[in-house]
């Protein structure tokens, strides 16, 4: 596997009236080409101020990237003059959008729209971009692409809309597309059309994927890694199974024992909760964000130090998680005070 | 907080109970018009078109579809929010659609609602204080100011939430924490029935199991009657005793949980069952979906014979295309279907 893409110590903050907003505090990860990452978190988790640092569409001000590298085929995206990212933007990296209904332009047609970023990017004349445009349609699943690129975005329904913003992120061919919650404002079977239809142009196309849900399930069935982001860091991280059956972090585990099945039978218990509310992003605890939730925690130890992020003890080596307490027995996690000592 | 009622014990009283809620044959169409000074009706969306349940005493019934569905619009039509344009609801032995707005108002205290957007349905400008005793005011059930307070106080605390907490103002609490005040000033007239339309989806993960097992608790202690309206269906399995699942204004299934998701009959049930996600990596490696085509068709403009032929994996040619609407059929002991296939 070779490495498409190697994001340092990224820091993201917002400098507001109400005070400084920690979004992302010191992320670092490795994404390889063809492969698909989950990213989870609750909203203010700092998955798509993450995402959207990588992209350089932090508005500044309020917001600064204010340390970190974001290595994109050995180039550092964060360095680049406006031309230079723009000229990475659409073409290499592509994004599409939760919600399909405003990320269009109302007052202009699909076909314009798509291509925009073919005549920029491809340096395409009309014809062949119109050319171009069509199959992208028809490849999105968009019955009578021809006639339907006249159309404007309100003429399509809220699926096919998504559908015309997989077309157009997908118009020059990107190493990585990165979808920010892209099912979340449609309905259950429209979300498995759209699911299907990224997983088949994903393989079709090679390329790799960033995937920001907060729908484990979605998660779940789509991605190769996993990471679960709490407070603006990276809590755990792993090959998807590893994170779903062997869960490491205190965090991850809560949100997994919340959500009822529908497969199974209920049995009249209980859901099992997570107590408190989202922390306050902008203050920094000292240590680990989850202390005042956690139901592990060692008082004088999480609430003191930041835990690395690092495999636990007979963990999937590639699987890591941020804390100082090993959830199979409640005890410290010797893996992890082994890492600090090094 | 403790059990007050087991759900199996709660499971035979609904059994034996009767309904605290009948509707029957409820029909709500907005009109579409046309014109700009002389507005002609020229069509009519059927957002809800002809549908029949009981609500038992002491049950939480699901209702289950996707957006324009109507099921929020059954919800609303229920506590004559809006007034039906045909059909009858009977609550509580008394018939509603026929009832004054004045008669309305005083049965309006045993039958409230819980809305979505925990931002939108509280008054930024009033302290939460105000926002929960505000019924008790209106509906002048406590006439003492102190008695007031402290009822207030009582409740909040009820839904965890800190007394302390009466002269603050919404914009202080979480998404969260909002839902529990919307929440206390449902409960303020002690009502029996509460329509809860999508109380948690515009909550966070990791705080919608907290809003759940609160509504819970409430009905184990309070008795209380829930119409749980959402389109989440993992939870609607968790909170819910029976499902009605609905599609283009219809009721296509009904039945116990359990029924519903263990043997679903109708087509669009299994699709929609099948494409919820699960939050299990090996599991979602192995399934088959049944993935529908196309979208919801528009409720003005309904497609002829059965609702559901324009997206049916297993429409009939001929009959499902021709034949009107399918009626509700009882297949197993309580669990109703309306296919042409499944009879």
């Amino acid at each position: 596997m070779r490495v498409l893409m190697e994001v340092k110590n990224l820091v993201t903050r917002f400098h507001t009236q109400e005070g400084i907003v920690h979004a992302v505090n010191d992320v670092s990860y490795t994404l390889n080409e063809r492969e698909t990452l989950g990213v989870v978190g609750e909203s203010g988790s700092g998955k798509s101020v993450h995402a959207l640092s990588i992209m350089r569409l932090i508005p500044m001000p309020p917001g600064r990237i204010e340390n970190g590298e974001v290595l994109f085929q050995g180039r550092d995206l964060l360095k680049l003059s406006a031309e230079e990212i723009r000229s990475v933007r659409g073409a290499e990296i592509a994004m599409v959008f939760q919600d399909p209904m405003t990320s269009l332009n109302p007052v202009l047609t699909v076909g314009t729209q798509i291509t925009e970023a073919l005549k920029l990017h491809m340096g395409m004349n009309d014809q062949q971009a119109d050319t171009r445009a069509a199959e992208l349609l028809e490849l999105v699943g968009i019955p009578d692409a021809r006639r339907r690129l006249k159309s404007f975005p309100h003429q399509f329904s809220g699926g096919m809309r998504q559908r015309v913003m997989i077309a157009m992120a997908l118009s020059c061919n990107p190493k990585l597309l990165i979808a920010d919650e892209p099912t979340t404002a449609l309905d259950v079977t429209i979300q498995a059309q759209i699911i299907e239809l990224v997983k088949r142009l994903r393989d079709q196309l090679g390329m790799a994927m960033i995937w920001i849900s907060h729908d484990l399930g979605v998660v779940a069935g789509l991605s190769d890694t996993v990471q679960v982001m709490y407070g603006g860091r990276i809590v755990e991280r792993g090959p998807v199974v590893s994170v779903f059956k062997d869960t490491r972090h205190p965090y991850t585990l809560g949100l997994l024992k919340s959500l009822p099945r529908h497969d199974m039978r209920q049995g009249g218990e209980k859901l099992t909760q997570i107590e408190g509310s989202p922390p306050d992003m902008r203050i920094t605890p000292k240590g680990c964000p989850f202390f005042a939730r956690c139901t592990y925690r060692i008082p004088g130890k999480c609430d003191v130090e930041m835990p690395p992020l690092v495999s636990g003890e007979g963990a999937d080596p590639e699987h890591v998680k941020a804390c100082w307490v090993d959830v199979r027995t409640g005890a410290p996690d010797l893996a992890q005070e082994g890492a600090m000592a090094r | 907080m403790t059990m007050t009622m087991t759900s199996a014990a709660r499971e035979k009283s609904i059994k034996m109970g009767e309904p605290l809620l009948q509707v029957r044959n409820l029909k709500k169409y907005f009109p579409i018009t046309s014109g700009l000074i002389i507005q002609r009706q020229v069509g009519a969306v059927k957002a809800v078109d002809d549908v029949s349940f009981d609500v038992f005493k002491g049950e939480t019934l699901g209702v289950v579809g996707e957006s324009g569905c109507g099921k929020s619009t059954t919800g609303r039509t229920v506590l004559q929010l809006y007034r039906p344009t045909s059909g009858s609801v009977v609550f509580e032995g008394e018939e509603l659609t026929t009832m004054s707005d004045s008669d309305l108002r005083s049965r309006r205290q045993r039958m409230q609602m819980i809305f979505q957007d925990p931002y939108a349905s509280l008054n930024p400008r009033m302290s939460v204080g105000n926002i929960v005793s505000e019924p008790i005011r209106i509906h002048k059930t406590i006439e003492n100011k102190a008695e007031q307070q402290e009822f207030v106080e009582a409740l909040l605390q009820k839904v965890g939430l800190n007394p302390y907490f009466v002269n603050r103002y919404p914009h202080e609490f979480s998404g969260g924490q909002r839902q529990r005040i919307g929440i206390a000033r449902a409960l303020a007239l002690n009502p029996t029935f509460i329509v809860a339309d999508e109380p948690i989806s515009a909550l966070d993960v990791s705080i919608q199991a907290q809003v759940v097992n609160l509504l819970e608790e409430l009905q184990d202690e309070l008795g209380l009657t829930y119409l749980f309206i959402a389109h989440d269906l993992s939870m609607v399995r968790h909170i819910c005793d029976r499902v009605a699942v609905m599609y283009l204004g219809k009721i296509v299934e009904i039945g116990p949980v359990d029924e519903v998701y263990d043997n679903p009959l109708h087509p669009y049930t299994q699709a929609l069952l099948s494409a919820v996600p699960l939050p299990d990596p090996l599991k979602e490696r192995d399934r088959q979906r049944v993935i529908l085509t196309g979208d919801v068709p528009s409720p003005a403009r309904p497609p002829v014979g059965c609702n559901f032929n324009t997206r049916c994996p297993v429409a009939i040619q001929g009959v499902c295309y021709q034949e009107p609407d399918p009626p509700l059929i009882e297949l197993s002991p309580g669990h109703w279907a309306a296919c042409h296939r499944v009879v």
